[in-house]
């Protein structure tokens, strides 16, 4: 009899389970490196590089952009919700449950924007609070629903990076 | 002592480039700025070509080069000679291409960032501007009697760094469709030199070292800046370079010709630069229709001279016996040693000696000062003169 390849919330779940273990077995891949490039276009606007994609980062009008795409904490609010959406699909579809829709909305506030902007001193311009919902419709009950989001937010790479401290190295190098 | 064309015995030459004075390299940046004509900046160049040509000459070179003064670097100066050719820098090949992640790659490798990096990109069909480096030659030959050796980028390397997918293909299909252009620019400029009385072409193949050494690797190397795309099989990589220099140089006399393969010089730090013994090499060496190997052998990342075993007096030798990018002077012992160990496998008068590479294959990155690199050469003087004495 032919194999016919499982497909839950549009994941094919046993080549996915064969790719983790593919990666789980390089040595190193515990620590996912990754790079990214950002190259100045011209303003505030900047085109950043990820393997072979592209994306632009601008600032909104009112900021002095010309408002082309996300500026920088927006991605990250994005890249945020996508995190936590990617993460509740696996899981969910690991556990052989259909999800029938869902949606991640974000809501942000910083601490202190005007300390980015020259404006201020005190408090920073980083996030202070991030409030994230998934809004899912899936055949499960309730309790398994919360165990799932539960596990998604504790183990998103995203989650943790904000959550945690991360050792930033900023280094300067000037080119003649 | 035996004479070869005139010159001496173990004649002392150079591979090519010289460290750029401070104010050519001003004058080299405010023309890539476009805030000085070609005219302006090759004024410039001339009072550096002759300061270039005094340290060869006090230190008793016997043939000479200009040190590649008027070029930025050892291929990509053909974008002022060429139409149909651009000095792309990767941010704007980056826009292009679809493998973006193997010229990340490079510039992580470089630690450098893609504004800073160019390469002569082929974007139209290419037609002769001016010559690649007759008035170059002519120039010199105005200024000094001893021979002249002049380089020129090789033909592969011209057609695996200049050919960009995404950007090319549009004027060429491919790199062979290319690489015929090439050819036919590159034999004329040859047979212009000799008509003009060049008594040496030297044709830079560095990528061949990267073709053995990265061996599989499809994507862009930084090789000596070449970035260099390649299909991945050596084999196919060395008879494409072979056939294309042999269709450059067929049946062309009267002019010695020379092939310089190195495994880079463009840093000092040596590991990121390629090492290996040309044994892999030696073949494809062999089968290229060129009097003289310029080659590197001074360091250990060069292996051995027995790779030549088989190949005995086969051609001629451009014996690399000092390393352009130490601060040490190395002695006349040192050297002397080299060149005994030569003689196992090349006749005296085959054995030429020069440095491993140029001192600046790079105009802005230099592997040393000026006096240093005199100096270096003058101890090749000092060895040879030693070596001559010998033979009486």
């Amino acid at each position: 009899m032919e194999n016919q390849k499982t497909l839950i919330n549009g994941l094919d779940i046993a080549a996915t389970r064969a790719a983790i273990a593919t990666v789980a077995a390089q040595p190193g891949a515990a620590h996912a490196p990754k790079a990214s490039r950002i190259r100045w276009l011209s303003g505030l606007k900047f085109k950043a590089f990820v393997r072979n994609h592209s994306f632009l980062v601008d600032e909104p009008a009112h900021l002095a952009g010309e408002d082309e795409s996300p500026n920088s904490m927006e991605y990250l609010l994005g890249a945020y919700g996508a995190c936590l959406a990617t993460g509740f699909v696996l899981n969910a579809s690991q556990q052989g449950i259909t999800i029938r829709n869902m949606e991640v909305s974000l809501e942000s506030s910083q601490n202190n924007v005007f300390t980015f902007l020259g404006l201020e001193s005190e408090g920073h311009p980083g996030f202070e609070e991030i409030r994230a919902k998934l809004y899912v419709q899936a055949d499960a009950d309730e309790d398994t629903i919360r165990e799932i989001w539960d596990k998604t937010v504790n183990t998103s790479p995203v989650h943790n990076s904000l959550a945690r401290n991360v050792s930033i190295k900023p280094e300067l190098d000037i080119i003649p | 002592m035996s004479e070869n064309g005139g010159l001496p015995l173990y004649p002392v030459t150079v591979v090519g480039s010289w460290p750029r004075p401070a104010y050519l390299l001003d004058a080299l940046r405010k023309r890539q700025a476009g805030r000085l004509s070609f005219e302006e900046f090759n004024a410039v160049a001339d009072r550096a070509v002759l300061e270039a040509l005094r340290y060869q000459e006090e230190a008793g070179v016997d043939i000479v080069s200009d040190g590649e003064q008027r070029r930025d670097n050892f291929d990509s100066f053909v974008v002022e000679k060429l139409e149909g050719v651009e000095l792309m820098s990767l941010a704007e090949i980056m826009d292009h291409v679809e493998d973006k992640a193997s010229f990340d790659k490079i510039l992580r490798s470089l630690d450098a960032p893609a504004f800073a990096i160019h390469n002569p990109t082929v974007t139209g069909k290419l037609r002769m501007r001016m010559p690649l480096a007759l008035d170059e030659y002519r120039f010199l030959r105005k200024h000094t009697h001893k021979p002249i050796k002049v380089p020129l980028p090789g033909p592969y390397l011209l057609a695996r760094s200049m050919w960009v997918k995404g950007v090319s293909d549009s004027a060429y299909p491919t790199q062979e469709d290319l690489a015929l252009d090439l050819v036919e620019i590159l034999r004329n400029e040859l047979i212009a030199l000799r008509d003009a009385g060049a008594e040496f072409v030297q044709f830079d193949e560095p990528v061949l070292t990267d073709v053995v050494f990265n061996a599989g690797v499809k994507e862009r190397t930084f090789m000596c800046a070449s970035m260099a795309a390649s299909s991945g099989d050596p084999t196919k990589e060395l008879i494409f370079a072979t056939r294309l220099l042999n269709s450059v140089v067929e049946g062309v006399d009267g002019v010695k010709t020379g092939v310089h393969v190195c495994r880079g010089n463009w840093s000092r730090k040596d590991e990121v630069l390629l090492k290996g013994s040309y044994e892999p090499l030696v073949p494809t060496l062999m089968g290229m229709q060129i009097d003289q190997l310029v080659l590197e052998c001074a360091t250990p990342r060069a292996g051995e001279l027995a790779v030549f075993e088989h190949y005995p007096r086969a051609k001629e030798i451009g014996l690399g016996v000092v390393n352009p990018r130490s601060d040490e002077i190395e002695t006349t012992g040192h050297i002397i040693g080299k060149v005994n160990e030569a003689l196992r496998y090349f006749a005296p008068e085959q054995i030429y000696l020069n440095p491993d590479c140029g001192f600046g294959t790079f105009a802005e990155r230099p592997m040393n000062p000026a006096e240093v690199a005199g100096q270096k050469l003058r101890a090749i003087v000092k060895a040879a003169e030693q070596l001559r004495a010998t033979v009486h």
